[in-house]
């Protein structure tokens, strides 16, 4: 074990995989000499060559249909997205080539291909370094989204999503890159890609995040066990895309209420699917309302700090939801 | 004019659009008798091919759309002939013939057509839109310059596999207006990656003019703008589309990156089987028609004795009972079971939760 950042995970899972199997290799913005934007990719290079850690040229398409040209050829390509805001040109190739090829060749061309994409706000990133866009990818079948919110889950996930033979979103919060730390052990081990987590187990409402928020979450539910004594459950979600519904059933069915935090706009984020979801299959379940925090509708994360204040959740717009719904 | 343009690394294409509407001769190859037969040969069994396949959508025996290539089969055949079974086909909606040259069974074809659950993609794509694994053939999308970009990541494979295969990617010169064809056209320029990039002009992008798609008169001189060869040949010389094609492969094979070719022909029908194609004018269609690349090849041929007609009706013969089998053959297969919809999202089967919707109970005793 050993104590690691989010950023130092991912290196380490890159380093691994790489020196693992000589298929994968790295391509996008500023990964090679630089070490990518944030560092994840750091020394990569140095020691696996620039044919293994590929600077791109500024060209987001191209990023990935080659990463896809390359996976059906029987490589591992790992594609950087520096910032999720960047993603759009590159839209026609993850949703409608990479989510597409299995199901238009009837799985006889497969492009097992992995996109990792620096998303996330409260940073004073403005509108374009700030983006939270995982609805997209999440409404895209075809594609796996995951979206890890610690060191220990961002490792296993990373090195899961490589092996895995679908294509798949890697999301990883800029914010937690260097805020959470936590012991990681240094050794291979992966997590299974479609689970989610109870990140803190408890009986009287489930609350349901990913990401840089679940890490509120599990800050609100300290709050409200302290201020109410009550048990919130925790789920973490960690793949967004196929979603693991019956986690999330099953612990609803247990607590009766449900609060869902995400960053993501609110209309037809995650969070919608889970109280459709709800709603459809655990109806006779619910005491309460079903609650979302979410970003609200705007179209992007505004620069000035009360702006942004606006926009994100936090701890206390969450114990203000769990409150409510324990209070119903 | 075709423009021979200055290039980092010049390659000597035998440039003949100047001569088509003079004499339209086949320039003197030093191609072997068989090889130019083969020529021969693979355009006629291609426009035989999609003109039954025209005749079978006028008859409704499918349903769909189909973009025939009738007209364009020097580019076709030229560009795709003699492939390794490894090399890869990244083809647009106008180059389903492409199969006939890379080896794909005509029966898959004529199932792909009638969207049966024997075609390579169990009835997944519209009839156009053909792929087949076995043969490195990219099924393709509908977006223009869709496997343009995804060849390129199949090239870059090749290279760090260091194998000698080359991509030979198609479409037509609307394909050129999108930012997507100058990423990879970039891409592959700056890794020198092993591509054949052809461009079939052949004037129109539906209804939309080549004069309103781009202010050059040969696309091939983009090329320069990305420090690779690039060429313009008369698309409709078989033999000139053959030679310039087999260059640029070869570059390719050789680990000395891509060549943009383009080939200047004209498509005889509308952009598909519903598009009667009135915006063109008829004299324009006349005067390409007279330019057909088969009877052209077919005087070639014949001047040095390597034609008779008895050939030819041989030939034809063998198309047409190879071509009832394919249609016995697919209008025999069935149509995929309407749950397979539900297959091959994933490389896990989604099925399961998706037929079947849950209910939960509460469990009372955990409750408050
Ligand atoms: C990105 C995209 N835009 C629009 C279309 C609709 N569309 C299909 S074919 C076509 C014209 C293509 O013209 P060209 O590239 O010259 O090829 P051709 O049909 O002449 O072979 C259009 C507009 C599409 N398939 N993809
Ligand atoms: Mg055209």
């Amino acid at each position: 074990m050993a104590v690691m950042t989010y950023i130092d995970a991912i290196n380490s899972a890159l380093r691994e995989e790489m020196a693992r199997d000589d298929h994968v290799f790295i391509i996008g913005e500023d990964v090679g000499k630089m070490g990518g934007a944030f560092k994840a990719t750091k020394g990569l290079q140095e020691e696996f060559g620039v044919e293994r850690v590929i600077d791109s040229p500024l060209a987001e398409g191209v990023i990935i249909s080659s990463s896809i040209g390359a996976a059906m050829e029987g490589m591992r390509p790992v594609a950087e997205i520096q910032f999720a805001d960047f993603i759009t040109p590159a839209m026609d190739a993850i949703t409608q080539q990479a989510a597409k090829l299995r199901y238009r060749s009837a799985g006889t061309q497969t492009c097992p291909l992995t996109v990792r994409v620096c998303y996330g706000g409260g940073v004073s990133g403005g509108l374009y370094h700030s983006q939270t866009n995982t609805s997209w990818f999440i409404h895209t079948p075809g594609l796996i989204v995951v979206a890890p919110s610690t060191p220990h889950d961002a490792k296993g996930l990373l090195k899961s999503a490589i092996r895995d033979d679908n294509p798949v979103m890697f999301f990883e919060h800029k914010k937690l890159y260097r805020s959470v730390k936590e012991e990681v052990p240094e050794g291979d081990y992966t997590l299974p890609l479609l689970k989610a987590s109870i990140a803190r187990p408890g009986k009287e409402v489930t609350a349901v995040s990913y990401g840089y928020t679940l890490q509120l979450t599990l800050q609100a539910a300290e709050k409200i066990k302290q201020q109410f004594g009550a048990e919130v459950e925790v789920i973490d979600l960690r793949t967004l895309a196929p979603l693991d519904k019956d986690t999330v059933l099953e612990s609803v069915a247990r607590t009766s209420r449900a609060v869902i935090i995400h960053e993501d706009n609110r209309t037809l984020g995650v969070g919608a699917e889970i109280a459709a979801l709800i709603a459809e299959e655990a109806f006779d379940c619910l005491d309460a309302p079903i609650i979302r925090v979410t970003a609200p509708d705007i179209p992007a994360i505004p620069f000035a700090p009360p702006l942004e204040e606006f926009y994100m959740p936090s701890t206390e717009k969450i114990v203000t939801a769990l409150e409510q719904v324990l209070r119903y | 004019m075709a423009t021979q343009i200055e290039v980092p690394e010049r390659l000597t294409f035998p440039s003949n659009c100047e001569t088509v509407s003079a004499d339209m001769r086949i320039p003197e190859p030093s191609l072997d008798a068989a090889l130019l037969r083969r020529l021969y040969s693979y355009m006629l069994k291609c426009r035989t091919v999609e003109e039954r396949i025209r005749n079978q959508f006028r008859q409704g025996r499918f349903s769909g759309n189909y973009f025939a290539a009738v007209g364009q089969e020097a580019t076709e055949v030229g560009v795709t002939i003699d492939l390794l079974p490894e090399d890869t086909i990244a083809p647009s909606h106008r180059n389903f013939i492409t199969h006939i040259m890379k080896g794909t069974p005509l029966n898959l074809l004529f199932a792909q057509i009638y969207g049966r659950n024997t075609s390579p993609d169990r009835g997944r794509s519209s009839p156009a839109h053909c792929g087949y694994a076995a043969l490195n053939i990219i099924t393709p999308a509908s977006t223009i310059a869709a496997q343009l970009n995804i060849g390129t990541g199949i090239a870059l494979a090749y290279k760090m596999k260091r194998v000698p295969n080359v991509v030979v990617a198609l479409s037509g010169e609307g394909s050129t207006s999108l930012g997507l064809w100058h990423e990879a056209i970039n891409f592959a320029a700056v890794h020198k990656l092993p591509m054949l990039v052809v461009i079939e002009n052949n004037g129109w992008a539906e209804s939309v003019p080549v004069a309103l798609q781009t202010a050059v008169a040969d696309i091939s001189t983009k090329a320069l703008g990305y420090g690779i060869p690039g060429a313009t040949v008369d698309g409709n010389d078989v033999v000139a589309v053959y030679r310039a094609a087999q260059e640029g492969i070869l570059r390719a094979r050789e680990g000395k990156g891509p060549t943009l070719l383009e080939c200047k022909t004209y498509r005889w029908y509308g952009h598909s089987e519903i598009d009667p194609a009135k915006y063109r004018d008829p004299a324009e269609v006349h005067e390409w028609k007279r330019r057909d690349p088969i009877p052209r090849m077919e005087a070639y041929l014949d001047q040095r004795k390597l034609w008779t007609d008895e050939w030819k009706q041989e030939l034809l013969a063998g198309f047409e009972k190879e071509i009832e089998e394919a249609i016995a053959f697919a209008e025999a297969s069935a149509f995929p079971e309407a749950e397979e919809a539900l297959d091959h999202v994933f490389s896990f089967s989604i099925r399961d939760r998706e037929l079947h919707r849950k209910t939960w109970e509460p469990v009372l005793d955990q409750r408050r």
